[in-house]
């Protein structure tokens, strides 16, 4: 009845247990925290569409359109002690031109969705994951020395930032696109549980996103720059 | 010592059990397969292509149905190239067109370009049915034991020996 490897197995049983209880624990401490993220301003500040190649050995010539923009947002409240990490995104969205396929689905769904700029904002518990250059892993690491949690990380303010990835369309095409939006999304991970998103609705104590979206405006025509107008 | 040996009618029951604890786990994996719509509910990361989001080792939760919206830019999803058994994890970072046929490009938050290059021969883009799931939940380290068994074969053996001695010599 006691031998010695009942004893291990009670105690592995034991050990396993405690551990998902606590790990529940703490995934669902994330649903007692309140979320109150903001954006204060998304706007474009230059637009720009150039001719280019989609890889070096390529012949194919497509339209890329370059999108500089602003922004201002206030995501602190996602940083809690289950975050890992948040990864916040910029996508350029558009409805699609030819409206058949468009327009038997959901209406609120836009047809094109392409990431221009997107951030990893690590917790300081999680900046020795991070992949970057030791000078730089080392100024991160100072700026949150002494603080498992560091809330002013999620304070976001960009002035015409460049985009990290210039967009096409599958047609090549992408110069004079009509209605033409930015929008700003996030993802939290947590250390264990649930991964989430921005949601739409206000979900019990998480409130949703407000702002987050810029105007309308128009792609301008192939090499041609255009000032867009200021949207505030 | 050997005890069950002497015994049939003990044998018969350990090895009812043993069956039993085998079966369950198959219906509970096929089970949650059935309730996620995926094939594989439930994968390891093998790459560090998604860090530090996800390292070696953890375990990702899937859900492949589209209750609400569609798959849609953002999400990280798991997906299966034409030909090539290897599952990947990476987020959607382009959408265009909607439905079954929207054309999905996939890009690992590590890495510097986006999978055209991991993509099959003459493949740009991914489409719904390539995907086998998006990630909702997340459990760290939990899944480095399978890790371990792939890379180490040995261990297996091991494993399974263990495993036999201790249905054998149980005597209970």
């Amino acid at each position: 009845m006691y031998s010695s490897l009942v004893r291990i197995q009670n105690t592995f049983g034991f050990f396993t247990t405690v551990a998902f209880v606590i790990a529940a624990l703490i995934a669902a401490s994330d649903f007692i925290t309140p979320r109150a993220p903001s954006v204060g301003m998304l706007k474009t500040t230059n637009l720009q569409v150039v001719r280019g190649r989609p890889h070096y050995y390529s012949s194919k010539k497509e339209e890329y359109a370059i999108i500089k923009f602003s922004l201002d947002a206030d995501l602190s409240s996602l940083f809690t002690w289950n975050t890992k990490q948040v990864f916040v995104y910029v996508t350029a969205e558009w409805p699609s031109t030819s409206s058949t396929i468009g327009a038997t689905i959901a209406s609120n769904a836009t047809a094109n969705q392409a990431v221009i700029w997107d951030a990893i904002i690590t917790s300081p518990s999680a900046d020795h994951l991070s992949n970057l250059g030791p000078a730089t892993l080392k100024k991160l690491r100072k700026s949150a020395a002494g603080k498992a949690i560091d809330p002013s990380r999620g304070k976001l303010s960009l002035k015409n930032q460049r985009p990290k990835y210039q967009i096409t369309h599958p047609s090549g095409k992408i110069a004079e696109t009509a209605d033409v939006t930015l929008r700003l999304h996030y993802n939290v991970q947590p250390w264990v549980g649930v991964l989430t998103w921005n949601q739409g609705a206000d979900y019990g104590l998480w409130s949703q996103l407000s702002g987050g979206l810029s105007r309308k405006f128009t792609l301008p025509g192939l090499k041609k720059r255009e000032e867009a107008k200021k949207t505030k | 010592m050997l005890s069950s040996l002497q015994n049939p009618r003990q044998a018969a029951a350990q090895l009812m059990n043993f069956g039993l604890i085998l079966s369950t786990a198959f219906m509970m994996w096929k089970g949650l397969s059935v309730i996620t719509d995926s094939p594989s509910p439930i994968v390891v990361v093998l790459s560090g292509s998604m860090e530090p989001a996800f390292q070696r080792g953890d375990l990702l939760l899937l859900w492949n149905r589209n209750i609400f919206s569609e798959t849609s830019v953002g999400e990280i999803v798991v997906y299966n190239v034409k030909d090539k058994d290897i599952p990947i994890v990476h987020r959607v970072v382009r959408k265009f067109g909607l439905g079954p046929r929207a054309k999905l490009l996939t890009k690992g938050d590590n890495n510097n370009s986006d999978d055209t290059e991991l993509y099959a021969q003459g493949q740009d883009y991914l489409v719904r049915k390539d995907i086998i799931g998006s990630v909702v939940g997340f459990l760290p380290f939990v899944g480095y034991v399978t890790i371990m068994l792939s890379e180490h074969p040995w261990l297996k053996t091991v494993m399974l020996g263990i495993m036999g001695l201790v249905v054998v010599l149980q005597r209970e």
